[in-house]
């Protein structure tokens, strides 16, 4: 005997208990073992996944057997290194294995028949064997069992069966999709030899009928698990001259015993459950059918999931040539259903399955439904066979691997894809299959426990750190998984419209179409034409949109229009295509091509920006680059471009390209602060509105130096005035919106030595030039000024001096126009101007004392009619954002009507921002933090709505809209999930009727009559 | 498609229907149908079948008209025929917007809604109606005063047997419809038939009492007589209301049920009454929906004009019947104010949300109304803090529009439909100059 190991070289043999394993090593029946050993025993125990387990087990194992027996055992482990091996990995694998072979020890030399598990087990000897067990004659073509504890025999049996495949699988001699059709041949077998047991129970009433089992599920696609639900359907024929009644009550009978067997619990265990619940009519339907029944179901009843079951159908035990009966009756049905009406809806419920992830709550441990995981696999190759297998034959195989494989070969799944997915699904399947040989219990979870990682790992190959590589091969097989899964119904409609190496199979056009519209685009063949235009030819530019494309087709599927996607993709691309960053930026960075794609799916006033300024697609690349920029970089940047042009047309033309890019850059956070993963809540708490006022300030900034320089110009000298723009209405509240109206004043001042006519022209001169020069067509959107809220509106001067505007207000000013000044503010021209006329307009806007009763009433009637009359004929007064119920009106004048009641003595109200001043209102305890809140809520929500009107459809409207299409796009910008638009509608309504209440009871004093 | 849809296309197939009725219910209650014939039904179970959504009262508005209803393959009945002839069937519908999603405006999705927050809570809402109504001689006519069937009270077993025949055929048509009948007898009223449903989940009664209407209806037709629901025709007899025994289940186990208790109310029961009781003047406009309802809600007699409850005390608005021993499963309050003339989807769901809220916010139990509410005084019913049920469908109506409850439950859809339609009810009935007026004041002022 050599020396006996120390703990210490166990513990750098691999076994984590040395003691104890160094205590087993000195069991008497490992004497012979350890007698003559070269010391490679102790090697292979340590190369076992789990070395302690295996060296524990084989103890047991060698204990539970006779001396002789033992001793055998001993000298063949001894000399037989393979055996040895198989022998130890399989005990270090499988407790469960091992509990058998301690309970029947004699079942080891399964494993030392060296020849046999060399070769495949073959289905008939495995099928013969396993009816011999139960003590029938194979030979029979209705075999009977005839041994008195049949159905433990078979357990027996079946699991010594099952210990060779294990070691077959764990010596790496076949791969996932080999292991897995042999366990698919055991199960056949388990079932016919259940079948036997079952006609010796039943007696010789049981030849009154033939019955088949069909597979289905796994077991029909030959994909069979260790430990999963067997699936099958039970068909049956009165044999000839029986009475066809009699004969299915004795099917039944069969059958119900067949999954009695497999299913109960003996002395010797259980094998699986057999799942009868795919048959017609599910649980409610009958057990056991005649052919003629089923094809009368499938007939009339079935639906396309039944059908997609049924594609798996195979015989598998039973009466052979009933068993092909049916198979061959049922297949012309497989796919008549895939033509149907509501064929499409089904697809894409399907892909939503595939594409949404639910996060399961096992999630992070799932290995089937998690994100990457087996059912990612196994939907994708269904749904691509459901959407193409109608009109192609060959796409028709039951099991997962060929399926894939035919995908691919016949151009449907790119080649590379479909090898990589393949090999992860493999990847996937052996680490389930490891896991479930532990306890053989039927599981797809990743263990916990370290002990048990480790074992998985080492099982694996992977020595040095098993759970770590473990863990970083399975999240690596998982992403790619997800990887490929994102692309492959994108990738090879490309190869449809693409020149290809000859011989290369590719989708048809037809198939293309048909993929395209279960993938949601209306308009299938455009889509098709935008797809070619872009990928065609052999430049590089569209060898690179060859790889972009699948991906950006998915994420335009993912917004509310993916047509308008895709289009709006082409007509940059096209512009910008030989441009050299633009390509490189979409494929380098996936994060800009995917915020691309988002705006252009979503939102059309966005994508009109960027088609007229197609560069500015670059700012997506980058995160920061979506925030805002602040007043004093958009002013610098607007008067040095104002400068950099000494002629006026091309100054103004720079500002307003500045304006476009910077409106853009509003307009894609807004739309990307929906759909990257924020709250509903923080997506509607996201305002644009001081971003947007500060682009319309910087660009008035800007176009004023570049106007008043041009004036100045021609007249040949300095102007003789000075000038400022005060914004009124949502301009002055610095609460812009996509939608809103610029509304503005012009007010200027003679400079001390000047001519006051003249400076009147100048002045003049230079508000109307840059009114024309903002608003002239060109590719930038205009910015309209609108100066009508000036003294006696359209008839009034349009401009008019400070001391002018001050004797107006003085002499004839109502306390309408006092209440339109609450939300004046210069916003460009002379600073100090613009600061005299707000103090100005102070004593009019916040009156000493107040407003007056009289005044109070006059507001209260002014607005009560405005409800009356200013509402749209037929608009729904609940949906009306603007003046409708609880509306941004009603909001703004609870606001206003405090800010002239009190402002003239809380100097914290004096802002012109809706929301600055309900903040302030609250501190000063003039509303309280519930009325204010349920004001602020309407108001941002009603604010939001707007500009998404606005972005969704590039044209203002005040209405939440109620055509379906428009409601549900709207709803994808605020956030809401698809499906909603119910919801959407009574949110709305919900939120400002409670801010109505709030403003009756604040604006027109009405109290509760309780 | 579901079983459920595929067991209905093969009954239809093998019990030869020829038509096929989708029902479904306007805002105020009413009963709508549509046929359709077999072969567009399993279009129907997929995709729904449109309408114009403005020709139903409190649907949508004109712009907003396209929408769908969805047969629900549950709610699947034959509909008993006079002859041998080929058989019509019917089935509820739910109402989708164009999408898809559920249409808000959709009476059964309101329902449908609170049910599903009350199984979140772990609950099933049980309610088992008893529907009075009236059987005139003959239908309707301006400016005639109804005659009754017979002149016979409470329990009479009638001679003539008009109502006895009348009943007969009703329950037996309603059975035939799968819509269980418990209970049925004369009213208190000359020509006035009480009959009680089986209890059955929310839901399901409320569907059970649409058909409930038209049968007894069509039945009375067809013995040429007429059934009104009006929840009171005569100002001399008693009203018809439809008291309704409401219990919550947790599983299988009555959830208002605890042994040992004050009158084996569990925790859940008493809070779930005192929802109710604290919520019942918002709710009143829709539980009693018409200017006429408040005629029998202020006539006194049984009528519970007063909220408060009381054990076995027919003049409360809750009462909480005699607990019978080993019978803790059928446990339950009854509701007393609900006229026959309601919309049970809205009220099912309006008393649910009040009862859910009274155990969500845990209000306190008021303690009960041992007396007739009825006998005592003004000042000792004020004594006892017992408020009255609005007394006019104006005063139910202001109570309706403050209450955030009523708007949560119905949606705002047809929360805001609703008031509209209720207040210009108002107005209609406030400016009419009645017979009474004139009876009284023409010769004398």
């Amino acid at each position: 005997m050599s020396q006996s190991p120390t703990p210490g070289s166990l513990a750098r043999a691999g076994l984590v208990d040395s003691e104890m394993a160094a205590h087993l090593l000195q069991t008497p029946v490992l004497g012979d073992l350890l007698a003559s050993d070269d010391g490679e025993f102790l090697q292979d125990v340590a190369g076992a996944p789990d070395p302690d387990q295996a060296l524990r087990l084989l103890v047991r194992v060698l204990q539970a057997c006779s001396v002789e027996e033992a001793h055998r055992i001993s000298s063949v482990l001894a000399t037989d290194s393979d055996t040895r091996r198989r022998m130890l990995h399989v005990l270090g694998m499988s407790q469960a294995l091992g509990e058998f072979l301690v309970r029947h020890p004699n079942n080891w030399q399964v494993l030392s028949d060296a020849e046999g598990l060399c070769s495949a087990p073959v289905a008939a000897q495995v099928h013969d064997a396993l009816i011999r067990a139960v003590g029938a004659d194979p030979l029979h073509s209705e075999p009977v069992a005839t041994h008195p504890q049949a159905a433990d025999q078979l357990r027996i049996a079946y699991r010594s069966h099952l210990l060779g495949i294990a070691a077959r699988d764990l010596s790496g001699m076949a791969v996932m999709d080999t292991i897995a059709s042999w366990l698919s041949d055991l199960a056949d077998a388990v079932l016919a030899a259940a079948l036997a047991i079952a006609r010796s129970e039943l007696g010789p009433q049981a030849s009154s009928c033939r019955l088949a089992i069909i597979g289905m599920g796994k077991c029909g696609g030959r994909e069979l698990n260790y430990v999963s639900d067997v699936d099958v359907i039970f068909v049956a024929e009165p044999t000839e001259g029986v009475e066809e009644t009699g004969a299915l009550k004795t099917a039944t009978a069969l059958a119900a015993a067949v999954m009695r067997i497999c299913t109960s619990t003996t002395a010797e265990g259980t094998i699986w459950e057999v799942d009868a619940n795919l048959r017609p009519e599910g649980r409610q339907g009958a057990l056991v059918r005649t052919l003629r029944s089923h094809i009368g179901y499938y007939q009339r009843w079935a639906k396309t999931w039944e059908f997609q079951a049924l594609l798996k159908a195979r015989w598998c035990a039973g009466d052979a040539d009933l068993g092909r009966e049916y198979v061959d009756a049922i297949a012309p049905f497989v796919w008549s259903a895939a033509g149907e009406p509501g064929f499409v809806d089904e697809v894409q419920a399907m892909r939503r399955r595939v594409e949404d992830h639910v996060p399961v709550k096992l999630g992070d441990r799932e290995l089937k439904l998690g994100p990457g995981g087996l059912r990612d696999v196994e939907f994708a190759v269904q749904l691509l066979q459901l959407v193409h297998g109608r009109s192609d034959v060959l796409l028709r195989s039951s099991n997962t691997m060929i399926a894939l494989e035919s995908l691919a070969t016949w151009g449907y799944v790119g080649r590379n894809d479909a090898a990589a997915l393949a090999e992860a699904y493999r990847f996937l399947r052996t680490l389930e299959h490891r896991i479930q040989l532990f306890r053989l219990r039927r599981t797809h979870t990743m263990p916990e426990a370290e002990d048990e990682l480790r074992r998985l790992g080492r099982s694996l190959g992977y020595r040095a750190d098993p759970v770590g590589e473990l863990h970083s091969q399975w999240r690596q097989h998982a992403r790619e998984v997800r990887r490929i899964h994102e692309k492959l119904f994108y990738r090879p409609l490309l190869q449809a419209v693409a020149r290809l190496d000859p011989g290369e199979a590719r989708l048809t056009r037809e198939a293309a179409r048909e993929r395209l519209h279960a993938l949601g685009y209306v308009d299938p063949a455009g889509a098709l034409r935008h797809l070619e235009a872009l990928s065609s030819g052999v430049s590089r530019r569209a060898a690179i949109q060859r790889t972009l494309l699948p991906v950006m087709l998915g994420w335009f599927a993912e917004g509310p229009d993916p047509d308008s996607g895709l289009l709006g993709f082409r007509r940059v691309s096209d512009e910008l295509g030989s441009t050299h960053w633009y390509l490189r930026l979409l494929r380098d960075e996936s994060a800009a091509a995917q915020r691309m794609a988002r705006i252009m799916s979503s939102t059309r006033y966005a994508t009109e920006l960027l088609l007229n300024a197609p560069e500015s697609v670059s700012l997506l690349s980058d995160e920061q680059d979506l925030l805002p920029r602040t007043l004093e970089q958009l002013t610098a940047e607007a008067m040095a471009a104002a400068d950099r042009h000494e002629d006026m047309e091309l100054a103004v033309a720079a500002v307003r390209a500045l304006r476009r890019r910077e409106l853009f850059r509003t307009a894609a956070a807004r739309v990307l602060a929906s759909v990257e993963g924020q709250s509903h809540e923080s997506v509607l708490a996201w305002s644009p509105g001081p971003a947007l006022t500060d682009i319309a300030r910087a660009t008035l900034k800007g176009a004023l130096a570049a106007v008043t320089a041009a004036v100045s110009a021609e007249w040949g000298k300095p102007l003789p005035m000075r000038m400022a723009v005060i914004g009124l209405g949502r301009f002055g509240g610095l609460e812009l919106g996509f939608g809103s109206d610029v509304d503005v004043l012009f007010v200027y001042e003679p400079l001390w030595d000047a001519d006051d006519p003249e400076a009147t022209r100048a002045a003049f001169e230079v508000a109307n030039r840059l009114r024309g020069t903002l608003m002239a067509p060109s590719i930038d959107p205009p910015l309209d000024l609108d100066a009508d809220l000036r003294p006696e509106g359209k008839s009034g001067a349009l401009v008019r001096s400070l001391n002018s505007y001050a004797r107006y207000y003085q002499q004839w000013s109502s306390p309408w126009e006092a209440q339109a000044m609450l939300r004046a503010s210069a916003v460009a021209g002379d600073v100090d101007l613009g600061t005299r006329f707000e103090r100005m307009i102070d004593e009019f806007r916040y009156p000493d004392g107040g407003v007056s009763d009289a005044d109070v009433t006059e507001m209260r009637r002014l607005k009560a009619r405005m409800e009356a009359e200013r509402l749209p004929r037929g608009a729904d007064p609940t949906l009306h954002t603007k003046l409708g119920r609880g509306g941004l009106s009603d909001v703004e004048w609870v606001v206003q009507l405090m800010q002239m009641q009190y402002g003239y003595r809380i100097g914290d109200l004096r802002t012109t921002n809706t929301l600055q001043t309900l903040n302030a209102a609250k501190a000063h305890e003039l509303i309280t933090a519930a009325d204010a809140a349920e004001l602020q809520r309407a108001w941002l929500l009603a604010t939001s709505v707007r500009d998404a009107n606005m972005l969704v459809r590039a044209r203002a409207n005040d209405m939440v809209p109620t055509d379906v299409r428009d409601l549900a796009a709207v709803g994808y910008v605020l956030g809401y999930a698809q499906g909603q638009s119910g919801r959407i509608l009574d949110d709305y309504r919900r939120i400002t009727r409670r801010a109505r209440t709030v403003f009756e009871r604040l604006f027109y004093g009405w109290t509760s009559p309780e | 498609m579901d079983k459920q849809a595929e067991f209905v296309l093969r009954t239809i197939e093998e019990r030869d229907i020829r038509f096929v009725r989708l029902w479904f219910t306007d805002v105020l209650g009413t009963l709508k149908s549509v046929a359709i014939a077999p072969a567009e039904l399993e279009g129907a179970f997929a995709e729904g079948i449109g309408f114009d959504g403005s020709a139903i009262e409190g649907f949508a508005r004109v712009y907003e008209s396209d929408m769908l209803a969805k047969p629900d393959p549950a709610t699947f009945a034959l509909l008993p025929s006079r002859s041998e002839g080929p058989g019509v069937a019917r089935m509820f519908c739910d109402i989708l917007m164009p999408d898809g999603a559920p249409s808000y405006a959709d009476p059964r999705y309101v329902l449908k809604r609170t049910l599903t927050r009350a199984a979140d809570l772990g609950f099933t809402f049980y309610t088992h109606p008893e529907v009075e109504f009236y059987l005139f001689k003959q239908a309707p006519e301006p400016g005639q005063a109804p005659v009754p069937i017979d002149q016979y009270g409470y329990f009479d077993n009638a001679a003539n047997g008009i109502a006895h025949d009348f009943r007969r055929q009703a329950i037996t048509t309603l059975e035939s419809m799968g819509v269980s009948v418990e209970f049925s007898h004369h009213e208190g009223g000359p020509g006035q038939q009480e009959i009680d449903l089986r209890y059955a989940d929310a839901l399901t009664t409320a569907d059970n009492l649409m058909a409930f209407r038209l049968v007894v209806q069509q039945v009375a037709l067809e013995q040429g007589l007429y059934a009104s629901f009006m929840p009171k025709p005569f100002t001399d007899h008693p009203g018809s209301g439809m008291h309704t025994h409401l219990s919550l289940f947790e599983g299988d186990r009555n959830a208002f049920f605890e042994p040992g208790a004050p009158y084996q109310l569990s925790k859940v029961a008493r809070s779930f009454i005192a929802g109710v009781l604290r919520h019942a003047p918002e709710i009143t406009a829709v539980t009693n929906q018409w200017v006429n309802s408040y005629k029998r809600l202020t006539g006194g007699a049984e009528a519970p004009a007063w909220i408060c409850w009381g054990h076995n005390n027919r003049s409360a608005l809750i009462r909480v019947p005699m607990y019978k021993p080993a019978k803790g499963n059928s446990t339950r309050i009854e509701f007393r104010s609900l006229d026959s003339a309601c919309n049970p989807y809205l009220s099912f769901a309006l008393l649910l949300s009040a009862g859910l809220k009274g155990i969500e916010e845990g209000y306190e139990f008021p303690p009960g109304a041992e007396d007739d509410v009825w006998a005592l005084t003004e000042a000792e019913r004020h004594a006892m803090g017992m408020k009255p049920l609005p007394l006019s469908l104006s005063q139910a109506i202001s109570a309706m529009e403050r209450s955030e409850l009523v708007a949560e439950t119905l949606g705002e859809h047809v929360f805001d439909f609703f008031l509209r339609n209720k207040r210009a009810e108002w107005l209609d009935y406030r400016r009419q100059v009645t017979q009474w007026e004139l009876d009284r004041y023409l010769p004398t002022l």
